[in-house]
């Protein structure tokens, strides 16, 4: 096991070593080597490059969290309205999957025609991307319940009602968990391309901006700032997931 | 506990059809009996003769086509726990509760409270040989102890029958005869009626008062043998033999019938 | 749950068609009757004559766009797959390598997005660059998945019978860890062109992605939609086209 993490650790050396030494012989407005971007990051924590930066990103936190809220919401709804009545997954389904097949950002355009550039649109893209892994979630949750134990829960008397909080619920946790962590990444990816894509605040507004004046370093800084939030909430999310899933053991 | 004398069960002219994407498959057909109470039943017969099904209506879980099935003079219309209480082959127990938590499952049901609950599960994973295993998750357990659980999550609502399809039937020989033991035990003390279902004819002589052995699909009761050997029952003795000639006798052509249906 | 009998295929695919059709009937009804903004929300009527408008144009520039996302596929299957390969089958390079893999995955491509167009300047370059970046990482965390999973029993067997390290690996190996990459395959093809369709939204390039902002911003809602459609459709053409193709070739499973 020791002999992995410092085999990581010399590959994550090897990739900053080589980054620093392939970028600081080149053009320094295209690259940016490692001594140049975290006096870059500095700055920008610091508030000296970017005074709004805290508005900028608390924008962003609400798009994300509003469109999370709303994904779960409509993923949750449509998937026991199409998983729970017999036949009505079967049906419904298929469509949509196919739907899963078509690439997101298609639908950017339509979405920035309806609701402009402002954070409604970054909100409707993050609600589209997020609640596609809740609803098949449930879906395919519900469609691995092992039937028996519901004849079982019957036998004692349970109700549908009963058999769906006591059986059903209980049963899809683990996958579901899975989905709303899945949803939680792709509602902040939604977010952010739209932000990137075109709008007046927010983290991924900053982004674009600081490319758009040739601040390289800016750039960079803030494109690794975002990314370090990405896998920060994508971790707490993991623990989440992994802390609820030790509280409803077995069902592994 | 409750006096179980109101405890008679009445099947009269009970058909069933299951209805596949093909064609219709007769279950059964006019299948009566009578179980008394305190009565150690066992029903007898071929694979695919009918008698999970015959068991899941008198439990409430199917309605049969025609006929009806009585409870202490009550028409079954749905399961009633506090009647019946029945035990499967496959166990479900549900994984994601403790052993205990799942012997309280019924009584949660019935809205009794939680410390009362818990006590009466505690209570009754010790009989069966499970004191210390309240917190251990299903996928911890054995086959047997599996079983056992969901013979205590039964016996925890108290109910005057118990309704047992198979229940040994996915254990291995020795677990199994040990469980029939350690029923009997139970059945002894608790005085319940019994309506057990097997294709173990051993299982039927050792464990049951009365046998009844019903024909290939579509399953009618074929004959009835009363089981007047002394217990605990042995095997090997003269009267037990005879039984067992004549309940092979009784099957063995069903047996055949079925094994050639299934064609 | 028990579903009891399933629904045939010909009533389902009938259920479906009604439901899509019903659909679309109420939408012509909302629009007609003045519920909903023509400006933002066109009746389907309005949307199916704005194909004869820009049906031509829009065929063109997807072509353009699916010219670059062939190339960028064809690039990212090729290092995804031999990535997949060597990363699931050496064990220690997936000790090592694994964490840096789920968190590239993990990482919004977008991000560096804005510096390939300054790496690569404005023209078709970006866009394939773009797309490869997208549709290598499924390719390679299936591929790589699926050799990992593999049935070790066979490969057992086959070592007994004297098989050499070369025909284990096409014969055994290779059938195995078929269904991952056709998986792989068929999540790539989705996410080249999302990427694609990204560069050329966000960097102004010629393409099917510039003609759908193109037209957003000019507030022509017909043909956004009907554009919109018409990458839809072939987007869910391709997609199902693999399947069956997944199926027939897995259909021992």
């Amino acid at each position: 096991m020791r002999r992995i993490v410092l085999a990581r650790i010399a590959v994550l050396a090897g990739l900053l070593g080589g980054w620093e030494l392939w970028a600081s012989r080149r053009d320094p407005l295209l690259y940016v080597p490692p001594s140049r971007v975290w006096p870059a990051l500095g700055r920008v924590l610091g508030l000296d490059a970017y005074p709004t930066l805290v508005t900028h990103f608390g924008v962003t936190a609400l798009e994300v969290i509003v469109a999370y809220v709303l994904a779960v919401g409509l993923g949750l709804a449509l998937g026991f309205a199409l998983g729970l009545p017999r036949h009505v997954g079967e049906i419904y389904e298929p469509i949509l999957s196919a739907l899963y097949a078509i690439p997101s950002v298609v639908w950017y355009p339509s979405l920035m025609l309806f609701f402009g550039l402002g954070p409604a649109s970054k909100i409707a893209f993050g609600v589209l991307l997020g609640f596609f892994p809740v609803v098949l979630a449930v879906l395919a949750g519900i469609r691995s319940v092992d039937p028996h134990l519901l004849t079982v829960a019957r036998g004692f008397g349970a109700g549908p009602g009963t058999c769906f909080v006591k059986v059903v619920l209980p049963a899809i946790t683990a996958t579901l968990l899975a989905g709303l962590r899945a949803g939680l990444a792709l509602c902040v990816v939604g977010v952010l391309v739209g932000e990137i894509l075109g709008a007046r605040r927010g983290l991924g507004y900053l982004i674009n901006y600081a490319y758009g004046l040739f601040r390289t370093a800016d750039y960079v800084a803030l494109a690794l700032l975002a990314l370090v939030l990405v896998l920060v909430i994508d971790g707490a999310a993991a623990w989440a997931e992994g802390r609820a899933r030790r509280w409803t053991e077995g069902a592994a | 506990m409750r006096p179980v004398t109101d405890a008679h069960i009445e099947v009269r002219a009970v058909a069933k059809q299951w209805l596949t994407r093909d064609h219709p498959v007769p279950a059964l057909e006019a299948v009566s009996l009578d179980v008394a109470p305190q009565e150690f039943l066992t029903v007898l017969g071929p694979s695919g003769c009918g008698k999970s099904t015959l068991l899941s209506i008198i439990g409430g879980l199917a309605s049969p086509d025609t006929g009806e099935v009585r409870i202490a003079g009550r028409a079954v219309t749905g399961p009633d726990p506090r009647q019946m209480a029945m035990v499967f082959q496959d166990p479900g127990l549900f994984p994601w509760r403790t052993a205990l938590e799942n012997v309280e499952f019924g009584l949660e049901l019935q809205g009794v409270s939680a410390s009362s609950r818990r006590e009466r599960a505690r209570a009754l994973l010790e009989p069966v040989g499970l004191r210390g295993f309240e917190n251990r998750y299903p996928r911890e357990l054995s086959g047997g102890m599996k079983q056992r659980v969901a013979i205590a999550r039964a016996l925890a609502l108290d109910a005057p029958i118990l309704l047992m399809d198979e229940p040994f039937g996915a254990l291995d020989e020795q677990t199994r005869l040990l469980m029939g033991e350690w029923l009997l035990g139970i059945w002894a003390r608790t005085r319940k009626t019994v309506v057990f279902v097997t294709h173990s004819l051993q299982e039927a002589i050792l464990l049951s008062q009365r046998i009844v052995v019903m024909t290939a699909r579509p399953g009618r009761i074929k004959a009835s043998f009363e089981v007047a050997l002394a217990t605990p029952r042995d095997l090997d003795a003269p009267a037990a033999a005879t039984l067992r000639h004549a309940l092979w006798d009784a099957i063995r052509d069903e047996s055949r019938r079925a094994l050639d249906g299934d064609r | 749950m028990d579903r009891g009998r399933r629904v045939s295929p010909g009533r389902r695919r009938l259920l479906q068609a009604v439901s899509i059709g019903v659909l679309v009937a109420a939408w012509e009804l909302a629009a007609r009757a003045g519920w909903v903004d023509p400006l933002f929300v066109p009746a389907p009527s309005a949307v199916a004559g704005a194909f004869r408008v820009i049906g031509p144009e829009a065929a063109g520039v997807l072509g353009e766009t699916l010219g670059k996302t062939l190339v960028a596929y064809a690039l990212a299957v090729a290092l995804g797959v031999g990535a997949g390969l060597l990363i699931g089958g050496v064990r220690y390079l997936h000790d090592v390598l694994n964490p840096f893999l789920v968190a590239l995955y993990a990482m919004p491509k977008i991000l560096i997005l804005p510096w390939i167009l300054l790496a690569f300047g404005l023209a078709a370059t970006p866009a394939v660059v773009y797309g490869v970046l997208q549709g290598f990482f499924p390719i390679c965390l299936l591929v790589a998945g699926g050799v990992r999973d593999i049935d070790r029993t066979p490969l057992l067997v086959a070592r007994s019978m004297g098989a050499t390290s070369w025909q284990l690996y096409c014969k055994v190996v290779l059938p195995a860890v078929l269904p991952a990459v056709l998986a792989g395959m068929r999540l790539g093809i989705v996410f080249c062109l999302l990427g694609v369709l990204v560069v050329e939204m966000f960097g102004g390039i010629r393409g099917m992605g510039f003609l759908l902002v193109s037209l957003a911003n000019a507030f022509r809602a017909p043909e956004l939609f009907a554009a919109t459609a018409l990458v839809s459709v072939l987007s869910v053409g391709v997609v199902l086209g693999l399947e069956r193709l997944n199926r027939r070739l897995g259909h021992w499973r």
